[in-house]
């Protein structure tokens, strides 16, 4: 009994992940993404604006890139550590995820041809460029939900635990196709 | 049976009289010693796995029963006592020597050599989890329960440390696994039984024919508050900085 429920149990998980990891790309168009997710005040996030040129220097550029998502992740960890309290300070809340929300707004332009594995050291996945469109995706779901964390920072400690999950979301769906593993494993 | 040795300290056995069981291990040390093989194994699943709610569950679990297994060094039977089984170089050394020896006893409790795998995989073990409270991923999305109280910084070189030091942790345990079976197969000696039911055959073994003897359940339950304090003091921490 037991152990078919663990069976049972385990197939479920599976087969949600395996769904988890597929939809996306085939049915959310990127046009579309936005509109429905958005509050009215917010312009619609665009991701695709520019993915810019080759930099002259891809190894400084990617070290660049480097230390813009570690200091996203600074700035998470302030939100994360606020998320947990029972009163946040939700002026640092504030600040954090507006960092956030306008480092998401630019990171169309992080991604150039010739910034990946291929030009040195990085965790960016090739895959990045040859499954653009639903790099983009993914990316217009962070633009939109980092926006809605700016938007919840500003109103109470509720709003801001009830968002923090969402956003957080966000960035591991990314991150889980579109970035490698660590190196030992 | 007819051809047993005993220890000079127990009384021969007469032929139709059964060779008496001595008990090695008490419950708490074995439950302990179980609790930390699935949760070191739950643990290391849910960190391949990301599933960071139940590891962060499994860790503080593991890290309450560490609080109690040391308390139960200074509070325990005589066989989960670090005095009585924490030797020097020399005894170390002395046992080695000892074990392929025709007259070789099987040691009451952990013998010296093991007694340092075991000193080894709790230190490895506290210094795993010690690196986990204070761990949190590169994304600021997980965290352990100190890493409020340190920088990103910091915290994102604990949870490198934290990922490493399993390494540690699994040559360890491969080193106490491989030791297992060498007494299994080399030595005859099934340790393995003991750790389940607490007792074996008191033939050819060290310590008194009877073995442990109980202890009172009130030195248990202060154990068990203690590691229960500390859990909830981890559980607690994070939301009042």
């Amino acid at each position: 009994m037991k152990i078919k429920l663990f069976a049972a149990t385990a197939v479920l998980a599976l087969g949600l992940a395996a769904c988890g990891g597929e939809t996306p790309a085939p049915e959310t168009p990127v046009a579309e993404a936005p509109a429905a997710e958005t509050p009215a005040a917010e312009p619609a996030p665009v991701a695709t604006a520019s993915i810019g040129e080759t930099p002259a220097d891809p190894v400084a550029f990617m070290k660049e890139r480097h230390e813009k998502y570690e200091d996203i992740g600074k700035n998470f960890k302030v939100l994360l550590d606020n998320s947990k309290l029972g009163t946040p300070d939700l002026a640092a809340v504030s600040a954090a995820a507006t960092k956030v929300n306008d480092y998401a707004k630019e990171m169309g332009t992080w991604f150039p041809p010739g910034t990946g594995p291929e030009a040195g050291k990085t965790e960016a996945k090739a895959n990045i460029w040859t499954e653009r469109a639903d790099f983009d995706v993914k990316l217009v779901n962070l633009q939109t939900e980092a926006a809605k964390l700016v938007t919840a920072a500003g109103t109470d400690a509720a709003a801001f635990k009830a968002q923090f999950g969402p956003t957080g979301g966000t960035c591991k769906a990314c991150h889980d196709k579109f970035r490698e593993e660590d190196k030992d494993k | 049976m007819t051809d047993t040795t005993v220890t000079s300290a127990s009384p021969a056995p007469t032929p139709d009289q059964p060779v008496t069981r001595q008990k090695v291990w008490d419950a708490p040390v074995r439950l302990v010693h179980w609790l930390l093989v699935f949760l070191v194994t739950v643990s290391w699943w849910t960190a391949e796995e990301g599933e960071m709610q139940w590891h962060y569950w499994s860790g503080l679990t593991i890290v309450g029963l560490l609080v109690f297994r040391v308390y139960w060094g200074f509070a325990g039977p005589e066989t989960a006592r670090f005095s009585n089984f924490i030797k020097g170089p020399g005894a170390v050394v002395g046992y080695a020597g000892k074990l392929f020896k025709r007259d070789y006893r099987a040691a009451f409790g952990h013998n010296p050599l093991g007694a340092l795998s075991v000193v080894a995989i709790l230190l490895a073990l506290i210094a795993q989890v010690g690196l986990g409270l204070f761990a949190s991923d590169t994304d600021g999305l997980e965290s352990g329960p100190l890493s409020p109280y340190v920088s990103y910084e910091f915290s994102k070189d604990a949870g490198d440390l934290h990922e490493a030091a399993w390494n540690i942790l699994l040559i360890l345990i491969g080193l106490h696994i491989a030791a297992i079976v060498f007494y299994l197969v080399v030595k005859r000696i099934n340790l393995i039984g003991p750790m389940i039911t607490g007792s074996r055959k008191a033939e050819a073994v060290e310590g008194s024919p009877s073995g442990i003897a109980p202890v009172p359940l009130w030195r248990f339950l202060i154990g068990v508050a203690l590691a229960g304090a500390v859990v909830f003091l981890f559980v607690w921490l994070p939301t009042t900085r």
